[in-house]
């Protein structure tokens, strides 16, 4: 697990966690999780629904205890110093919803009061924000009317009310529209631009793409992968080549394929292969093929996506066709067991690293 | 084919329809009673409120049975079980009735009518449901007030007629119900009838006497036929068999019956016309 | 996007702030307070069901005030004050039917994320349903009194009568607040308002004590419910003594077992409550 700087004490770092454990009866929802947070980064937490990422968020956050383990956030403990965390953090949890019955202004006033904004401070900040986010217009209708983007927007405003420092985004864009989408993103770099460390939880593995300088992966309430998207995409390996070829010479391709990497599981009818040797091998194979006597329909390489990092951390994919459900009939892939690389948990990186 | 095959054959199917009405009403009722039985949270509050109810004015209110204007009786929990097998009929009937809208709600109702099943059995085995129910509910109250003192003065006739009684306090009050249900659809807007209901329970003679009230409370009493039904059943208990108390008590809820059971009927249909 | 991955900033400097108790308190209030006008229908079945409850028994059980030893000749007298002190009951009880439904949708937790003080989130609910109780109070009252009630015991008595309904809604906002916090759904409500309802009738609701036979004069006599009914009935019936009138108005014979029993089921509430909401960390 990457440790960013050793020179950082626990209390710079403004999220951490060392052995985070909560566990509800026999169920280990999160089972002793490692995090370091740097100041002014966005960090992603990836993982599928049941992974443990709310359960972390919710310690903390300070609205779960933990059940063993020790969780700083903006350098105060969690359990001991709650009051002085929530102080500093701003959350837009995705379960966390917003009074149907309220307006927008009611809200924010409502949020002001309850993080101690003084009275006279309290309708210019309710301005700014409303304006930051968008909402001005909108900011006297009751929140009942908002579509799903304006209540994610005034989400994000009532978690900004008192500047804090560390702001905790659960799930932003989950269900919303692509526009609305983009609009997010640009806030949320617009935000740690102005200096705010940012934890962002999503499903969606272009947005921590998109977002994220370092990520960690959840699976089965530990973390299987810690680190920069780009490092990490590096450590899956070789780019994979997918070709298509005449359903008649599929298997004769494939043996042909084999002699430059790993299969890997694709579409069905187009095949799949890790080049050992990165992209500078894409001339050899379509020489080695064409040689064969083989007509190639089509033909893409692909770098490694953070798909590929989740699923050769995980055994499956979180997103696209591949779903952990059964990935399709992974041809010419080894073992067909239609399931991506390494087996769950495992934290080898294969030979094919490049 | 001959016609000579013809008639007998029709006959045949005609009774062969009639007897397929029959089982399906049957069906229909054997469903809504397992299905008050299989849910005992619906039907506990129907049993242990009225009871409670009748504990407390026990003690409550015994004094007053003292007071001009009281029939005279041993205890004040005889004049009490006639308004409990309302309370619990009443309480039973709106269950039911928010039952067959919630079978609206979730679709049940449209795949009944999309089955060969005879539409009017789907209305009546309902109602038969709650009619049975309320005989339960009836013989139930009386045979818990009996050790409390409670002393039947009409005997096993009179048992026998409050049993039916309530039986047909709750076809009719069910046919309201469900009536309501029908025309909207809506579990909530049934249960939101019980207090109508309730309401009307207190501006007749079910708690204390009509003689004992006075003013509008009075006038709003003699007029409301729960009164009457009411004092048919308490007269079985405290007077003792008469021809009139016996049919105070079994016409007034048939009476009622011939409005909600109709009404049920037009509701069904309406609601068959949107379909 | 900034990237200091390495950043050592301090992160302990950032503004720190905190709401007082009570101005939080108050901010919460005021939402408890909007539903009233935004969500009538959950409000206003809660406002009916007093005034029903005060002319419907008034009317129905007019002869129990013949009965020897009854503290006053008129029905909605006695009555009226029971349907002041069950209303405020209920607008407590639906604080906590709110709290559900803000623990279900998770508004909640955004308000325990936040740093106002953890009383603040008890105070708030107890604070609006003040208000609702002493809206109902003076709705009931008032029809109490278009149809007749008699005020016999001047000022002191409406300000006894208040002070019941305010000490009713303080216990029902409790009982409703932690029975919410246990239960996180609809189920807590049943049993919110079926506790309520029963223990509410097991005193002298309906009669009193010189007028009850059998078991429920011994309930009612143990139910700290019967003392302040007694102290809230004060200003509108007569002080008896073994059934004789012996006088009229507030004294303290009648008050102190009201306020004693306020206080302490008020307390016991209040703990209850605050202790399910630090029961929701774990």
């Amino acid at each position: 697990m990457a440790v960013m700087s050793g020179t950082n004490s626990n209390n710079d770092y403004p999220i951490y966690a060392e052995g985070l454990m909560r566990h509800f009866g026999d169920v280990k929802a999160v089972d002793g999780v490692d995090l370091q947070v740097n100041a002014g980064e966005v960090f992603g937490f990836l993982g599928p629904n049941g992974a443990g990422k709310s359960t972390t968020v919710r310690m903390l956050t300070t609205l779960l205890r933990p059940t063993a383990g020790v969780a700083r956030v903006a350098g105060f403990d969690v359990v001991k110093d709650a009051d002085q965390v929530r102080r500093r953090i701003g959350v837009a949890l995705q379960d966390a919803a917003i009074d149907p019955l309220m307006t927008g202004h009611e809200l924010l006033a409502l949020q002001a009061v309850l993080y101690g904004i003084p009275k006279a401070k309290v309708r210019d900040r309710s301005r700014e924000l409303l304006e930051r986010v968008g909402l001005t217009g909108a900011a006297d209708r009751r929140v009942g009317t908002y579509s799903g983007g304006m209540r994610r927007r005034l989400d994000l405003a009532l978690s900004l009310i008192h500047q804090p420092t560390v702001l905790f985004l659960d799930e932003p864009t989950t269900g919303l529209d692509p526009m609305s989408r983009l609009a997010l993103w640009e806030e949320v770099r617009r935000l740690n631009a102005e200096g705010t460390t940012v934890l962002l939880t999503t499903q969606y593995l272009e947005e921590a793409d998109q977002l994220a300088d370092r990520i960690a992966i959840i699976d089965h309430g530990k973390i299987v992968r810690q680190g920069e998207p780009r490092e990490l995409k590096a450590q899956v390996g070789a780019p994979t080549l997918v070709i298509t070829v005449p359903t008649g010479q599929l298997d004769q391709a494939r043996e042909v394929l084999r002699s430059f990497g790993e299969l890997r599981p694709t579409a069905e009818g187009s095949l799949g292969v890790g080049l050992s040797a990165g992209a500078e091998a894409v001339p050899a194979v379509v020489r080695s093929l064409d040689d064969a006597g083989m007509q190639v329909q089509h033909l893409e390489l692909n770098e490694p996506s953070l798909d590929d990092v989740f699923a050769e951390a995980t055994g499956y994919r979180l997103e696209g066709a591949a779903s952990a459900s059964g990935l399709p009939q992974a041809q010419g892939a080894e073992g067909g067991t239609g399931k991506r690389g390494r087996k769950r948990g495992t934290n080898e990186t294969t030979g094919e690293s490049a | 084919m001959s016609t000579g095959t013809l008639t007998p054959r029709a006959e045949f199917a005609h009774s062969a329809e009639a007897s397929h009405a029959w089982s399906q009403t049957m069906a229909m009722s054997k469903r809504s009673i397992i299905a008050i039985v299989r849910q005992p949270a619906l039907i506990i509050p129907s049993l242990i409120f009225p009871l409670f109810f009748a504990a407390l004015g026990a003690s409550s209110f015994n004094r007053a049975t003292q007071l001009p204007g009281f029939p005279k009786v041993d205890s004040f929990l005889a004049l009490t079980l006639a308004a409990s097998v309302l309370q619990g009929v009443i309480f039973g009937s709106v269950t039911g009735g928010a039952a067959l809208a919630v079978d609206i709600e979730t679709g049940f109702f449209d795949r009944l009518l999309a089955s060969p099943t005879s539409r009017v059995s789907i209305l009546i085995g309902r109602l038969a449901g709650n009619a049975l129910f309320g005989c339960i509910e009836a013989l139930f109250f009386t045979l818990v007030m009996i050790p409390f003192g409670v002393n039947i003065r009409s005997g096993p006739a009179g048992i026998a007629v409050i049993t039916l009684a309530g039986g047909l306090i709750g076809l009719s009050i069910g046919g309201f119900m469900a009536a309501m249900a029908l025309r909207t659809g809506s579990a909530e807007a049934v249960q939101g009838v019980f207090p109508l209901l309730f309401v009307s329970m207190f501006f007749s003679s079910a708690f204390f006497p009509r003689e004992t009230m006075q003013g509008i409370y009075r006038t709003i009493a003699n007029y409301n036929p729960l009164s009457h039904l009411y004092e048919g059943m308490r007269d079985l208990v405290i007077t003792g068999w008469s021809f009139d108390a016996m049919l105070k008590s079994l016409l007034i809820p048939i009476g009622i019956g011939c409005v909600s059971i109709p009404l049920a009927l037009l509701a069904l249909r309406r609601r068959l016309r949107a379909v | 996007m900034t990237s200091t991955s390495t950043s050592t900033a301090s992160v302990t400097t950032a503004p720190a702030t905190r709401a007082t108790t009570s101005r939080a308190a108050s901010g919460l209030m005021m939402r408890g307070l909007r539903t009233i006008t935004r969500l009538p229908s959950a409000f206003f079945p809660a406002m009916l069901m007093p005034i029903f409850q005060s002319v419907a028994f008034s009317g129905t059980f007019f002869a129990i005030t013949k009965v020897p030893g009854f503290p006053t000749d008129r029905s909605i007298n006695w009555f009226m004050p029971l349907g002041v002190l069950m209303g405020s009951a209920f607008a407590g009880v639906g604080l906590g039917f709110s709290l559900i439904r803000d623990l279900e949708t998770g508004f909640f937790d955004r308000l325990r994320m936040s740093p106002a003080p953890r009383n603040s989130l008890i105070l708030g609910p107890m604070y609006a349903a003040w208000f609702r109780s002493l809206f109902v109070a003076a709705v009931v009252a008032g029809v109490g009194f278009a149809l007749g009630a008699r005020l016999t015991g001047g000022v002191l008595g409406m300000v006894m009568l208040f002070g019941g309904a305010l000490g009713i809604a303080t216990v029902a906002t409790g009982w409703g607040l932690g029975l919410a916090f246990i239960f996180q759904d609809m189920r807590g409500a049943a049993i919110m308002q079926l506790g309520l309802f029963i223990s509410m009738f097991l005193s002298t609701a309906q009669a009193p004590l010189s007028v009850m036979t059998g078991w429920l004069h011994g309930v009612a006599s143990l139910n700290p419910i019967t003392n302040i009914l007694r102290m809230s009935r004060q200003g509108f019936v007569n002080h008896t003594v073994n059934g004789q009138t012996v006088g009229t108005g507030v004294t303290w014979h009648d008050t102190w077992g009201g306020l004693f029993a306020i206080v302490g089921l008020s307390a016991a509430a209040v703990i209850f409550a605050r202790r399910g909401l630090n029961k929701l960390d774990t």
